[in-house]
């Protein structure tokens, strides 16, 4: 499962680091850092974190999940 | 409909149940004069672009000499104003330092380690719900949750719950363009007393919650002093509390009217996550900002706002526009690119909404997993006079018992 932000759109609301601290690290007031390989574990985090963002920056592929198929999903 | 009148429309009481028809009455315009002075501002682009526009102040002071416009919040002599209704750059020092203990980058796991608490607290809620038949969501779930919740994160001592439950609800009215203010300034006073008390005791004993690492922010070199930290407390209180009453109440309501979706969210808990975004969009527990004013002369969508009008911000309509969102008045969890206003956008973006996206996702699956054949007992329900924080006040619900 990947993820990656487009950082276009990111304006640094920040709401990605508050639900999933595991995965995004906001340095100082704007750098974000984010993992963009993740494990069923922090699946739960990563989709709140998605559905969280205000300007839908945050994009999650779920597509090596066997469970899923190969439906991929823009978060 | 006369244009004029329209925001006493929307304040009026008898429209409190449904108020969308009246936004889409308004968006056919994205900027309405109105007789006193003040422009309403219906449309989604419109409303998000004056969102970000520093020439739009939240700083009451810069309201002209007798504009017109509804009464508005804060005006209070006897604590500053918290950072709700302050600009950069002095916005910015009062947040800032307030996110410090309470969120990334310098707390990236304060909430997220609060999870477990709040799940703790919903499901005692829920278990005093044993033996009825007939549960009041508002008053026996929705409502205890958050001021709980508010008082943990702040570090309230549990034995001065009690007492904030009954501040909070009456300082709460403060946003409300049409409620009297005496009983509203009583209860700040006492609030704002009580806050400072705790300020100076945490102080020394800082205990659980931010409070305690914000109270040495007031120090000689510190980044805030006491009356902007018991003010910057009392918006916290007000701000986290009836608003995340709402979002569960209207939750919960709008699941019970649209039973397909109920059913599908009781095999799917996982749908509380993209569910809450749409209650977000489609009923806001804050339905709009009616306190902005103009810097100078704004012009958007063909109208010049002048310096010093007062400027309501109408998310709620905003979020129904069908200029954005396609079908708007249908609510759909399965909504793409979910962009709504709920959470306002811009600098003022709720402080507070990471706390209410975790209170709801964490009550709404738990409420309708334990409650068993949910039927609501009246629609609409009885709601609240305040028609900026709206929701229901009471929200009767027939329930055959509880599973464990």
């Amino acid at each position: 499962m990947r993820l990656v932000v487009d950082l276009n759109r990111c304006q640094g609301f920040a709401q990605c680091a508050f639900l999933a601290p595991d995965v995004f690290v906001l340095h100082g007031g704007e750098a974000l850092l984010f993992t963009s390989r993740f494990d069923e574990g922090l699946r739960d985090q990563v989709e709140q974190a998605a559905a969280a963002c205000p300007v839908q920056a945050v994009l999650v592929d779920f597509s090596d999940e066997p469970a899923k198929g190969a439906e991929g999903h823009v978060g | 409909m006369a244009l004029g009148t329209m925001s006493a429309q929307i304040t009026d009481f008898s429209n409190r149940a449904d108020p969308y028809p009246l936004y889409a009455a308004l968006r056919k315009s994205p900027v309405t004069r109105q007789d006193d002075g003040s422009y309403l501002v219906s449309t989604y682009y419109e409303v998000r672009s004056l969102a970000n526009d520093p020439r739009l102040s939240n700083d009451l002071r810069n309201r002209a000499p007798g504009a017109g416009g509804p009464a508005v919040a804060e005006e209070d002599t006897n604590l500053p104003p918290s950072f709700l209704f302050h600009d950069p750059p002095e916005h910015d020092r009062l947040r800032n330092t307030t996110m410090r203990p309470f969120g990334p980058p310098h707390s990236p796991r304060f909430l997220h380690d609060m999870r477990d608490d709040i799940a703790r607290i919903i499901t005692d809620l829920l278990d005093a719900l044993d033996g009825k038949d007939e549960v009041d969501v508002v008053e026996d779930f929705a409502y205890p949750l958050p001021v709980t919740a508010i008082c943990r994160i702040l570090g309230v001592p549990r034995e001065d719950e009690p007492r904030f439950h009954g501040w909070a609800d009456i300082v709460a009215s403060v946003l409300d363009p049409s409620q009297g203010k005496e009983k509203v300034q009583d209860a700040r006073r006492e609030l704002g007393a009580y806050l400072s008390d705790l300020i100076e005791a945490k102080r020394r004993h800082p205990g659980s919650g931010i409070l305690g690492p914000l109270a040495q922010e007031t120090g000689p070199n510190g980044s805030m002093s006491t009356a902007e930290l018991a003010s910057t407390s009392m918006l916290l209180l007000i701000a986290g509390h009836e608003t995340t009453v709402n979002l569960i109440s209207n939750a919960t309501l709008t699941l019970l009217r649209h039973p397909d979706i109920l059913k599908r969210f009781q095999t799917e808990p996982g749908l509380v996550v993209p569910l809450v975004e749409e209650v977000l969009r489609y009923e806001p527990p804050v339905q709009f900002i009616p306190f902005t004013v103009a810097l100078s002369d704004i012009d958007i969508a063909g109208t010049t706002i002048p310096k010093g009008a007062q400027v309501w911000l109408l998310l709620a309509s905003a979020n129904r526009d069908p200029k954005r969102f396609e079908d708007p008045d249908r609510f759909d969890p399965d909504r793409e690119d979910n962009q709504h206003l709920g959470f306002y956008t811009g600098i003022h973006y709720c402080f507070g909404a990471p706390l209410a996206r975790m209170e709801a996702q964490l009550a709404l699956p738990h409420l309708f997993r334990r409650i068993k054949n949910p039927r609501l007992m009246a629609d609409p329900p009885p709601y609240r006079a305040n028609p900026v924080l709206r929701g229901p006040r009471h929200l009767p619900v027939a329930i055959d018992g509880l599973a464990a």
